[in-house]
């Protein structure tokens, strides 16, 4: 059984108390009361008194590891982490973004998180689909055990069938409805260079205004930037305001490293990115 | 007219370059629709500049690097063809056609294979024909 999102508050309430009053962190990134229930906000708790104000419930899927890269490096902090939210964790922790010893993460067990746009179930179509963090300091409910395993990559197989004309103008149409908010890159916990390449000028790497050249050149080269790294949160996906289905190129790109290396992202802090590894018998194959 | 591909060759100095060059000054013959662009390494290519030369109008990408182990700079290469691995599954997934981009290992005593990749890459790419997919029309 899983535990309630009430008792998941309440611990993640307790735990966070204990953190600040112990001084063991200097803040606990987890989720605010929004407008209103179904708009739960980002939320940092840095003194025991802010504790009260941490809500969680089913629409609270923003990934807070995408806080972690703010602060300074050194700064103690708790994180609390859904099963994806973790392994973007991990996943920094590859990158040498944050430390472990920085990072106590309070892991929650999750089943039947909603969108808080479509009220719809977000499962392995749109997320990776785990159950439990994959590393935690503290577990906030119970492990979910027993849950039917399907891949995050069954949802591939439609698009996989397109000839490639049809994919063409599938994520043409897709691409065109971009207005360049770059709330999807604001949402992921694996974008954080600052600039941004496509907010450089020299070179220019595409236009920057929203036209369909220049957000092509933006969204490939996104989807190229987080392969191997993507954890397949889906958060870009629901934080883009046109309802651009991000979330399928991350996978199929996230898929397609899986099988040419060996390796997922973000599941274990002893792995090393895929694309600034390599192994000198990888196979000339992949470049067929 | 017959359609004459623009074609990107993307070479690393110490090796593909080089056989380039020996394929020239041993005489041998291969098509003019190669402009090759001469990096230190081919895991100097950013794959954004395979996705901006479809944009301004390349109908092919060709990319030369040492064979994996003799990278000038040990594992440029080994590198390389990872990213460039990837590369090729984004433009494959996005709608782009395969067949436009091509990875190749000519090193620089191989001047001969230089130019039967040329050939047989653009006999390739006239058969897919011009490339409108990504290209800027203004
Ligand atoms: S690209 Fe999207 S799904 Fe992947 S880690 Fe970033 S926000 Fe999550
Ligand atoms: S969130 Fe959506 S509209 Fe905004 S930049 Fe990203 S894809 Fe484009
Ligand atoms: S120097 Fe030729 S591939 Fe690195």
């Amino acid at each position: 059984m899983a535990t309630s999102f009430k008792q998941i508050e309440e611990n993640l309430k307790n735990e966070a108390r204990k953190l600040l009053e112990d001084q063991k962190v200097s803040l606990v990134l987890a989720y605010g009361r929004g407008y209103d229930e179904n708009h739960p906000v980002p939320f940092v708790a840095k003194i025991a008194a802010d504790v009260e104000n941490i809500v969680f419930n089913e629409y609270c899927t923003a990934n807070m590891a995408r806080y972690l890269v703010r602060y300074p490096r050194g700064t103690k902090m708790a994180v609390a982490v859904k099963p994806a939210d973790s392994r973007a964790v991990v996943q920094l922790i590859q990158e040498d973004k944050v430390k472990r010893e920085d990072v106590i993460l309070l892991g929650i067990p999750v089943i039947g998180m909603k969108n808080s746009k479509t009220g719809e179930v977000i499962d392995s179509k749109t997320t990776c689909g785990l159950y439990n963090p994959v590393l935690y300091d503290v577990l906030l409910g119970e492990e979910i055990h027993g849950q039917p395993v399907v891949s995050p990559y069954d949802v591939l197989a439609q698009y996989e069938a397109m000839d490639k004309d049809a994919r063409f103008a599938f994520w043409q149409k897709e691409f065109d409805k971009c207005i360049r908010c770059y709330a999807c890159r604001k949402a992921c916990p694996m974008c954080y260079c600052d600039p941004c390449f496509i907010d450089q000028n020299k070179p220019k790497w595409g236009e920057k205004s929203p036209q369909s050249h220049g957000n092509l050149m933006y969204h490939l080269t996104r989807f190229h930037h987080l392969a191997g790294r993507c954890i397949d949160c889906g958060e870009c996906s629901r934080a883009c305001p046109v309802d651009i289905p991000l979330y399928l190129f991350h996978k199929k790109v996230a898929r397609e490293c899986e099988e040419m290396f060996g390796q997922a992202a973000g599941k274990s802090i002893q792995d090393k990115p895929v694309l600034v590894n390599f192994r000198v018998d990888d196979s000339d194959k992949i470049l067929e | 007219m017959s359609f004459e591909p623009k074609i990107l060759g993307i070479a690393c100095n110490w090796c593909t370059y080089t056989g380039a060059d020996l394929a020239g000054t041993t005489r041998l013959q291969y098509p003019q629709n190669l402009r090759v662009v001469r990096v230190m390494c081919s895991s100097r290519i950013n794959p954004s500049f395979i996705f901006r030369a479809f944009q301004l109008g390349a109908d092919g990408v060709l990319v030369g690097g040492c064979h994996p182990g003799d990278c000038h700079y040990n594992t440029g290469n080994l590198y390389a063809r990872r990213r460039l691995a990837v590369t090729k599954k984004i433009l494959e997934f996005s709608g782009m056609e395969p067949g436009r981009f091509r990875v190749e290992w000519i090193s620089a005593s191989e001047g001969n294979k230089f130019a039967e990749v040329v050939t047989e890459f653009t006999e390739q790419i006239k058969n897919l024909g011009p490339q409108t997919k990504f290209k800027i029309v203004k």
